[in-house]
């Protein structure tokens, strides 16, 4: 990849792991390298196997009936024509007695049931109300025609911040289904004493993060065993299938969920939907069918998760030489009409709260959040989880406050970050950050950008009265790897600190990875391979991993929270290390040398100070499994270990991102002209996936910030219901990025910081930073479109 | 409705219902998966393959319009001897693809713009692929993989 690397390196060559490099010193491993995707000869050919490629016996297909309603009551049901029609047919009183109930033990918070197949009364425009079975996707969709559902409408609320006139749950008549403040030191007094306070709104656009395959499952019900098997382009299928077992009071042994390839994911797909529910439920009526449901864009529009929809009323105060004092806010987040299975409308607002005041030092804080149900989609998880728009808010604040000190922007952020020396920093909302390497990120990223040949191209257009440009940055921190101790926040029935993995040396030296992440593009595979090859030392070529089936791994919470390098990578290492310690156990006593003596490098068994092998590792293999009588005494059969990881804590990944931006007077357009971005990930295991995961992260970013937004009317119908008018960036759109890095290793068993979700915090606060510096304009409302520029040009 | 057209060179009988889009005649008649569906209406260009040589959205067209044709899909690509077409070798060298969801459509996309502009800079590509959304990829890599292949094809 020729990404350029603010380091001035090239990125290093792709290669696959190199032969023994001698039988002491190990550098064989191919952790560090851009080795071969195991994943990519799949995907390259089209022999991918993803949900929708399943084809069973008797297979059926299942549309879902929809709302066109935003808020109505369901006043008929009427499915006879449709089973006249030989159509087999359910509606909500088929599985009443089944309900989605997200909970959570925080004080506030209003649980509130979400049905499988809305009976009383719908909520948002799109959501499922009945499902037809057919004998393939088009008859299926034709028997939709002939379900007859009655509505009476109902007054909608779209809006967070706008009083209900009917509330979208009678439990929570005010829509406010939870609200927490956070309190740090006397806000009151730091505003007394501050020479300047900033205050702002802020509204950021409602966007979704639109994976390009859509929802799918294909469940069969077995009558024979009771046992459901369910094919779900899932990230998360051992909370799904937990989740599915309580749901259908089914033992949790007698349900399998698969996750094969999955077409991205990013946070859309770690949630349990109604319609999955609804799948599984209907395959239990049909035993021995597997039934196959494949959702259209259209669909994923209206009903996948939505996020980012929020409002800050945010102020700042400072002191004259730029150090921050205090903050205050009240963050509102449109979690639409339910409380998103099994996270909870706490998702959003209480990551906001949590990590508003990002990688800045600060003592007094009081910031209120709260999430407010709507009859919109619900809001769920995406990528970077309403940081986007609190960066966006924090940095606003330093532009707003830097302008009118008369302080440089960038020196502003220098004087009030959180530095090394501060480390570990607890922030006002008591996270602690591990990190503190933001100063070492911007400079980084100002080298990379040409900070100085910028501002002097800019005074240069200035004189000259050609289009003008500007420079923006932001500063931020994502937590990821959330062990125990981290992942307490939403107070949910279950802590997602850890993860399981297996290691087998097979009887023929090769080696089998059965671990509980799951991949939706990350290249989980190959990094799970590259843990175990190196720890093991074995060939990466040697190790075959499978992931994403609950009957094969033991447990895994999956992907979310940039966890799975931490956690599943952590939880690989460790299981391997296990493995390795019996294998060279019973080398040593095949060979009678001492265990610590020896290395393992390639499949072979050295003993330190020899040039030869004493032994292979398949050899072992063969010894552990097949040849008992050769067996020492006290030790058993087999090479294999399960180990769970929970690194307690999380890893603070350190992020700066800076752009050159240009805007058209004419247009109002914004041109990008460069955009940097400097990542600390620890210690980067496949330098090309951490690059990959940067430069999407950023393109999704960006694609918030410029053109994605889903708008609803008044009456709750979503105008922006195909991709000509939900607007997603395309390689025209998205520039070459800059992506640099600083290493520092975090205290896990790999030394990885996550870097999935990071990319996404900064477009929003370096474009509107970047058009406030071109034009000194206030971005208030995103995205930020040509004619919201051209608007504030020719006010 | 009785249809006949090459696929990846194999002449293919179908019978179909006059709606049945080609993606489905393929992806479902035929059982070649690898041509995938991004948005059905259009605009993803997920489903791109080439229909005697020029790109079509298989999603829009019926099966029974591409009677008569000779259908080149993903599984086409590959050699027979299992050698990776110089694209998709350069896809996985340079990291063009993360989820690869999208990486059937973008690799028949990019066959034909280098086989319609060999030359095609880093500028060139960016446009003429902006017909194929990757949500993954932030686009780098893929327009990297795109300008590497187009070199190593000229070298041959
Ligand atoms: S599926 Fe055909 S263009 Fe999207
Ligand atoms: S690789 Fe996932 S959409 Fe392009």
């Amino acid at each position: 990849m020729s990404v350029d690397r603010a380091d001035g390196t090239a990125a290093a060559p792709q290669a696959t792991a190199a032969a023994p490099a001698g039988a002491t010193e190990d550098k064989s491993g191919s952790l560090g390298r851009n080795v071969r995707r195991k994943e990519d000869r799949r995907l390259i050919t089209g022999h991918g196997r993803y949900v929708t490629d399943i084809e069973l016996p008797r297979m059926r297909h299942v549309a879902f009936l929809r709302s066109p309603y935003g808020h109505a009551r369901i006043t008929g049901v009427d499915v006879t024509a449709a089973r006249d029609a030989g159509y087999r047919v359910f509606t909500g009183q088929d599985f009443s007695h089944v309900v989605l109930r997200a909970q959570s033990a925080l004080p506030s918070y209003v649980e509130t049931d979400q049905p499988v197949l809305a009976h009383e009364k719908v909520c948002f425009s799109g959501e499922p109300v009945a499902a037809v079975v057919a004998k393939d996707r088009y008859r299926a969709e034709d028997g939709l025609e002939f379900v007859d559902i009655d509505y009476e409408a109902l007054p909608a609320t779209v809006c967070a911040w706008q009083e209900p006139e009917v509330p979208v749950h009678p439990e929570a008549p005010d829509n406010v289904l939870l609200q927490r403040t956070f309190d740090a030191g006397s806000v009151t007094d730091a505003f007394t004493a501050a020479d300047l306070i900033v205050e702002r709104e802020l509204v950021t656009n409602r966007h979704a993060g639109n994976p390009m395959e859509c929802r799918a499952g294909v469940a069969l019900w077995d009558a024979a065993d009771g046992k459901l098997t369910f094919y779900n382009g899932t990230q998360v299928p051992h909370i799904v299938r937990n989740m599915i077992a309580e749901l259908m009071g089914v033992p949790e042994g007698k349900v399998r969920v698969v996750a094969p390839d999955v077409g991205g994911g990013f946070g859309v797909k770690a949630v349990l939907y109604p319609e999955d529910v609804a799948l599984c439920l209907m395959a239990r009526e049909m035993p021995g069918i597997p039934l196959k449901w494949v959702e259209d864009r259209a669909e994923h529009l209206l009903a996948a998760a939505h996020a980012r929809d929020h409002r800050y009323l945010i102020k700042a105060g400072f002191a004259s030489d730029g150090t921050l004092l205090a903050l205050e806010a009240d963050v509102t987040c449109n979690v639409g009409a339910y409380s998103v299975y099994p996270w909870t409308a706490g998702i959003e607002p209480l990551m906001a709260g949590g990590l508003l005041s990002g990688p800045y030092k600060l003592d007094n804080y009081r910031c209120t959040v709260r999430g407010v149900a709507t009859n919109t989609a619900p809001a769920g998880p995406y990528r970077g989880v309403a940081r986007p728009a609190s960066v966006f808010a924090m940095e606003a604040m330093f532009d707003d406050a830097a302008a009118r000190l008369g302080i440089d922007a960038i020196e502003i952020r220098r004087r009030n970050v959180i530095t090394p020396e501060d480390i570990p920093y607890k922030m006002p909302s008591r996270l602690v950050d591990d990190s503190g390497h933001y100063g070492e990120c911007l400079d980084k990223a100002l080298d990379a950008l040409d900070y100085p040949a910028f501002r002097t191209e800019q005074a240069r257009r200035r004189e000259a009265g050609d289009n003008p440009i500007g420079i923006g940055v932001a500063l931020y921190n994502e937590l990821t790897g959330l062990g125990r101790a981290a992942s307490a926040g939403p107070r949910m029935p279950f802590r997602t600190g850890h993860d399981a993995c297996t290691v087998r040396i097979n009887p023929d030296g090769r080696v089998t990875v059965i671990s509980g992440i799951t991949s939706q593009g990350q290249g989980s595979e190959t990094m799970i391979a590259q843990i175990v090859s190196d720890a093991i030392g074995v060939g990466y070529d040697d190790v075959d991993v499978r992931i994403g089936d609950t009957d094969e791994a033991l447990w895994g919470f999956g992907a979310f929270s940039s966890r799975q390098a931490v956690i599943g990578g952590g939880a690989a290492h460790n299981t391997a290390v296990a493995v390795k310690e019996k294998l060279v156990k019973l080398a040593a006593e095949l060979i009678e040398a001492a265990e610590a003596d020896l290395r393992v490098v390639d499949g072979e068994v050295y003993v330190v100070g020899e040039p030869k092998a004493q032994i292979s590792v398949a050899e072992l293999a063969r010894v552990a499994y097949l040849e008992s009588n050769r067996l020492p005494d006290g030790i058993d059969p087999g090479l294999d270990a399960t180990t769970f990881f929970d690194p307690i804590r999380g890893a603070f990944a350190a992020g700066a991102q800076a752009a050159a931006v240009e805007v058209d007077r004419t247009t109002g357009e914004l041109r990008i002209l460069k955009y940097v971005c400097v990542e600390d990930a620890g210690r980067a295991m496949h330098p090309q996936i951490v690059d990959g995961q940067i430069a999407g992260a950023i393109a999704q970013g960006l694609g918030g910030a410029l053109y994605e937004h889903l708008v609803y009317d008044d009456a709750g119908n979503l105008s922006t219901g195909t991709l000509l008018d939900y607007l997603m960036p395309t390689s025209a759109e998205v520039p070459d990025m800059v992506i640099g890095h600083v290493s520092h290793p975090a205290a896990n068993p790999i030394g990885v910081r996550g870097v999935g979700e990071g990319g996404t915090l900064g477009p929003n606060a370096v474009l509107a930073g970047a058009l406030r510096d071109a034009l000194g304009i206030d971005v208030n409302t995103l995205p930020i479109s040509p004619a919201s520029v051209w608007k504030e040009l020719h006010p | 409705m009785d249809i006949s057209f090459s696929v990846n060179g194999e002449i293919t009988y179908l019978q179909v219902e006059p709606r049945r889009t080609l993606a489905d005649a393929l992806r479902e008649d035929c059982g070649l998966t690898g041509t995938h569906l991004g948005c059905e209406h259009g605009v993803c260009g997920a489903c791109t393959v080439l229909v005697d040589g020029e790109p079509a959205r298989a999603c829009l067209m019926f099966a029974v319009q591409a009677d008569g044709t000779s259908v080149t899909t993903i599984e086409g690509l590959e050699g027979t001897d299992g050698q990776l077409h110089p694209l998709q070798e350069a896809f996985v060298a340079h990291h063009g693809l993360q989820c690869g969801f999208c990486t059937p459509g973008m690799l028949m996309s990019a066959l034909h713009l280098l086989d319609t502009d060999p030359d095609a800079d880093r500028e060139t590509i960016r446009d003429e692929m902006s017909g194929n959304i990757c949500r993954c990829t932030g686009y780098q890599g893929i327009v990297d993989a795109i300008e590497a292949a187009s070199s190593a094809m000229k070298q041959h």
